[in-house]
């Protein structure tokens, strides 16, 4: 990124820029379960998220500007989600979508489950729902665009992250009022 | 694998496999069942490995397909390890089973992976889940399932998760329901029992019992009226057909009588004519 990542930039490029980052997602989707399925529909012609920019099935991880972890992590896979986020490139964002990825889900005493993708790499919108419909991910989205836009790269790059946003924590979960 | 010559209309039935197996391993075969249309032959875990080779060598056998194999807690007793087999030949499935030597503490078995070598993986599944030890495996170590420095065999039935521990079961019905002691209770069921918790079944049972009743009863009732109605209509008709009659046959005497009246009118003019 060059000097873009050192130096904040006036507000008007700034909104410029992140108007032009926020609307060419490319996502890397981790597909672990029965989420992944539905990201697969959010992905195809009836919800369709190209419309908002994001560009599905990158080649790979570092290629992504966005990880989509859909399905049940287990302590097994939780080392590949780990390298597979820190071979992409920054600025990265992540939706944890379902409820196995956010917190163990429906397996959250088993013996082989990780409690969470947020225990390996860290998350900035939480999808609920197991599975959360194809909407509800669309709503993920135009979250974290929300974000993006108002967010300030220098900061990003150097960790000072916004607040994760858990969909439907203080709402029920609308495409409306965003 | 020379010589799988079986066919499908030779294939041995499970009384036969069953001779055959005991005539070459004797006292070893323990016993078999039929259950579910699946052929299951109890071993001695001496013949366990003589068994499967048997099995996929014997031209009448042929059992040439490793399908899958896997532990069973038996509590107590320790673990069983099941083997199932498959003949693409004569289309037939065997299930051998053994109770693995060394009780709860140092489950060893003799591995297949010689005879079959898709029984790898399945061993070394069944040694993360379990904790049997497969004599004679390439390499059951690290371990498949679980991550490489996993604790504990989390399929046994003493296995606590870590998670109940802290954190009660949030649903309505614990899976594994509790006594006053805190013991596990088991519930063995009988076949023809009812597949759900039987108080539930009976309850059910009895509501739509009740709906039954309740929409014969109205039928019964729908049934009185219609009937009750039907004659109360017959009977206006009766009543009705017997009043047209009754006026017919008082008109038809009217008209009668005049027409008396009338023939014997001229009559008596014609008399005071006469007069
Ligand atoms: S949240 Fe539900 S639907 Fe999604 S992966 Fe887990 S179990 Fe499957």
């Amino acid at each position: 990124m060059g000097v873009m990542d050192q130096v904040e930039l006036p507000k008007p490029v700034r909104y410029v820029f992140n108007w032009g980052r926020k609307f060419s997602l490319w996502c890397f989707n981790f597909g672990l379960a029965c989420c992944a399925i539905e990201f697969i529909a959010a992905s195809t012609s009836r919800h369709d998220f190209i419309r908002l920019g994001v560009i599905p099935f990158a080649h790979g991880p570092r290629q992504a500007d966005l990880l989509v972890v859909s399905g049940t992590l287990t302590d097994k896979m939780a080392p590949a989600v780990k390298r597979l986020y820190e071979e992409m490139p920054e600025p990265k964002y992540v939706i944890s979508f379902g409820s196995c990825a956010n917190c163990g889900g429906p397996y959250w005493d088993s013996y082989s489950v990780t409690k969470g993708v947020d225990q390996v790499i860290p998350v900035d919108v939480y999808v609920p729902g197991c599975p959360p419909r194809p909407e509800a991910l669309l709503d993920g989205i135009i979250t974290l665009q929300h974000m993006i836009q108002h967010e300030s790269l220098p900061d990003r790059i150097a960790g000072r992250r916004q607040d994760a946003v858990t969909l439907g924590a203080d709402a029920p979960l609308t495409l409306e009022g965003r | 694998m020379a010589g799988v010559l079986a066919r499908r209309d030779r294939a041995l039935n499970p009384e036969e496999t069953e001779a055959l197996l005991r005539e070459h391993l004797g006292e070893q075969v323990l016993g078999s069942v039929v259950e579910f249309g699946t052929f299951t032959c109890k071993l001695a875990p001496e013949g366990w490995v003589e068994a499967a080779r048997l099995a996929r060598d014997e031209p009448q056998l042929a059992y040439d397909l490793f399908d899958s194999l896997f532990g069973v807690d038996a509590r107590e007793e320790g673990f069983d390890v099941v083997a199932v087999l498959y003949s693409t030949s004569t289309g037939n499935r065997l299930v051998l089973r053994t109770r693995v030597p060394g009780g709860r503490d140092a489950p060893r078995l003799a591995s297949i992976t010689e005879i079959y070598r898709g029984a790898d993986w399945m061993e070394r599944e069944t040694y993360d889940m379990f904790g049997v030890v497969f004599d004679g495996h390439p390499g059951l170590e690290p371990r498949i399932l679980t991550v490489e420095n996993f604790e504990g065999w989390p399929l046994r039935k003493d296995f606590h998760l870590a998670s109940r521990a802290a954190k009660p079961w949030p649903g309505v019905k614990e899976p594994a329901e509790l006594d006053e002691d805190g013991n596990v209770i088991e519930r063995v069921p009988e076949i023809g029992d009812a597949p759900g918790p039987y108080e539930l079944d009976k309850a059910m049972a009895a509501q739509a019992k009740a709906v039954i009743e309740q929409e014969r009863v109205e039928r019964e009732e729908r049934e009185r009226k219609a009937a009750e109605r039907a004659a109360k209509a017959a009977e206006r008709q009766a009543r009705k057909e017997a009043k047209a009659r009754a006026a017919a046959e008082a008109a038809a005497a009217k008209a009668a009588a005049a027409e008396a009246d009338a023939d014997q009118q001229p009559a008596s003019s014609d008399e005071e004519d006469g007069a």
